[in-house]
């Protein structure tokens, strides 16, 4: 924290309290609000410690002691955490759930590494990655036994939407920003009006139109599975979004960029895929990041149409007569999953800015 | 083999309603030096980029290498391969170091391996004067340095011919001199080159022919010899006065 670097005018380092006290307790009117706000803060925090580890049951199977006592009843997480990560799932297959959910993540920190940092590798990394997750999920070769898609659930189903979304969604979003500025004009403006249009909708409704509706529209052999069906919804919606704002990285580039790559000679796929697309990226970096970020917080939206995503899950641990009482435990773990994903997300974002910087300047 | 390096016959170019270039005749034979000056909003940008398809023009013939400039893709990206072209903003690629920079075009153009391609680059950063900037970034260059950079970009392609619109215009007046060189030491290679500027030291030192246009069409054209020191044209006197007289 910048506090305890802090230095006093003539340049020597000051003492923490120094600091604290320069900052916030300058005036009079600093003091009292200082004050005030010091106390509310103890306070809540007093309370909350209180409540979370003092006074609160640990341990699996302890019901009774978590009726009997004041503070959180932590007990219903070790008992009932498997179906918070694994929904209805097989019990004896739970590894491969587990196992799948891992990879997933150790494929996230992997694209985080730069070598991984072009087109080809990371939608190489992403694919394989993604393959691996799906044979473990789905099973049926290699020895293990099929589980069909509507007894997947939990995190692992959560993990599954999310990055089939994204996997599907990110290459249809740059078709579509391409097409949005294509020359001719009939074809960006068609694009303009699927884009504009999507995006006027709700989430929901896509996936409702996906996985109810579309049924009756599609002949059967497009139908498909239901999660797939909501994947796709997802993913166009997604990619609408996505498109508009990589579109907004390409206008911010030069005119130039793209013309001195055709006065090299260079073709239309070659300027996309070399000069235009790793710049527009670049670009729109915070809003990417963004918009990945809300892409899985939204994926709980899936519970209407039912199923068994993490959040579902977590009502499901506690929906039972034992253990409904601790239902705001379960949710506080189940935020604590998502602030777990989404915080490393942005901290991540934040760093990669800062890095992909250095080579602007 | 043609004898000459640009044929221009009859050409117009409109932007919209605009008629931006009126009738232009222009040749230019292999190995010459071409230096093309004019008021600003002349036509002479147009033109320029016209000869490599960044503006389309609208009638008459543009013939580049031997190769007729039309809407068959393949003469686009003919003519391109063998005409570099320097800008007045530079427009190197800031994602990329100099030499990732100065092999792109090659490599995925010309096909070229990345090992010859980085031999290639070094020969003529080097001739540029700026081996030792390989690994950097763009962003970290003062003007004048990336301005020979794109000079060695361009000539990377190992191209027939080379096109210049106003290459000095964007440099602070101290760098000026350093791009000036690289373009002399060109010229004294044997390049054929159509430089469009307002360096008339330049004009007098290397250009075989200098070109005058205003307001869309070429005005006078002569050896520098009699273009500056017996003008024909009103507007080209008036011009002249303005540039060299200060
Ligand atoms: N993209 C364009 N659209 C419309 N008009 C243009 C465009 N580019 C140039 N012009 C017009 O064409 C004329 C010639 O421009 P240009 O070739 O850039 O002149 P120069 O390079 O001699 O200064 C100018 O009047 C300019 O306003
Ligand atoms: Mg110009």
């Amino acid at each position: 924290m910048s506090v305890s670097k802090s230095v006093s005018h003539d340049g020597v380092p000051i003492s923490i309290f120094g600091a604290i006290r320069k900052k916030y307790f300058a005036t009079p009117t600093d003091i009292v609000v200082s004050s005030i706000l010091a106390v509310l803060v103890l306070w809540l925090l007093a309370n909350v410690i209180d409540w979370a580890f003092v006074k609160a049951v640990f341990g699996a199977g302890r019901r009774d002691d978590c009726l009997a006592a004041e503070g959180a009843c932590w007990s219903v997480i070790a008992s009932r955490w498997r179906i918070v990560l694994f929904g209805l799932y097989p019990f004896e297959e739970q590894w491969r759930s587990g196992v799948a959910c891992l990879i997933m993540v150790i494929v996230a920190a992997l694209s985080c590494v730069p070598y991984f940092w072009n087109g080809k590798r990371l939608l190489g990394l992403w694919l394989s990655g993604f393959a691996v997750f799906y044979v473990l999920m789905r099973g049926g070769f290699l020895g293990l036994t099929p589980v069909f898609e509507q007894n997947w659930g939990g995190l692992a189903l959560t993990l599954f939407i999310f990055a089939a979304v994204c996997i599907l969604g990110m290459p249809m979003a740059i078709v579509f920003a391409l097409l949005r500025r294509s020359e001719l004009p009939w074809i960006s403006r068609t694009m303009g009006l699927i884009i504009d249009t999507i995006r006027s909708l709700p989430l929901l409704t896509i996936m409702f139109t996906f996985a109810i509706v579309s049924p009756f529209v599609l002949p059967d052999w497009a139908v498909g599975d239901k999660l797939y069906r909501v994947i796709v919804g997802y993913a166009i919606f997604f990619a609408c979004y996505q498109a508009e704002i990589i579109r907004g990285g390409i206008q911010g580039l030069p005119a130039g960029q793209e013309e001195a790559a055709k006065a090299l000679g260079m073709g239309y796929w070659h300027r996309i895929g070399y000069i235009v697309l790793p710049q527009a990226f670049r670009n729109a970096l915070p809003p990417t990041i963004n918009q990945i970020v809300i892409t899985f917080k939204e994926t709980s939206l899936v519970t209407i149409i039912g199923f068994f995503d993490v959040m579902a899950s977590g009502r499901a641990a506690s929906g039972t007569a034992e253990w409904s009482f601790a239902h705001v435990e379960v949710y506080c773990f189940v935020a604590l999953i998502f602030f777990v994903f989404v915080f490393s997300l942005s901290r991540y974002g934040a760093y990669l800015e800062r890095r992909l910087g250095v080579g602007r300047r | 083999m043609t004898e000459h390096a640009i044929l221009i016959r009859n050409m117009n170019k409109y932007y919209g309603s605009f008629h931006a270039l009126k009738n232009i005749d222009l040749e230019v034979k292999r190995g010459e030096r071409i230096v093309i000056c004019g008021p600003s909003g002349s036509g002479k940008s147009t033109l320029i980029r016209c000869i490599n398809r960044l503006e389309e023009h609208q009638s008459g013939d543009i013939e580049v290498m031997g190769t007729m400039l039309d809407e068959n893709v393949d003469h686009i990206d003919e003519i391109r391969r063998e005409a570099g072209m320097v800008f007045q903003n530079f427009n190197l690629f800031p994602h990329m170091t100099i030499l990732e920079n100065c092999i792109l075009a090659p490599m995925l153009v010309r096909k070229i391996d990345r090992v010859e391609a980085e031999k290639t680059a070094m020969e003529y950063l080097a001739r540029v004067k700026i081996p030792e900037q390989a690994s950097k970034y763009p962003g970290e260059l003062s003007g004048g340095q990336q301005q020979r950079v794109a000079i060695a970009r361009a000539l990377c392609m190992k191209p027939e011919l080379m096109l210049f619109d106003e290459p000095t215009s964007a440099l602070d007046p101290e760098m000026i001199s350093e791009v000036l060189d690289v373009m002399v030491g060109l010229a004294e290679d044997g390049m054929t080159m159509v430089c469009v500027t307002h360096e008339m030291g330049f004009a007098r030192q290397v250009a075989d022919r200098v070109v005058f246009m205003a307001d869309g069409q070429v005005i006078e054209q002569a050896e520098p010899e009699t273009f500056f020191e017996n003008p024909q044209n009103e507007r080209t006197k008036t011009f002249l006065s303005q540039v060299l007289g200060h």
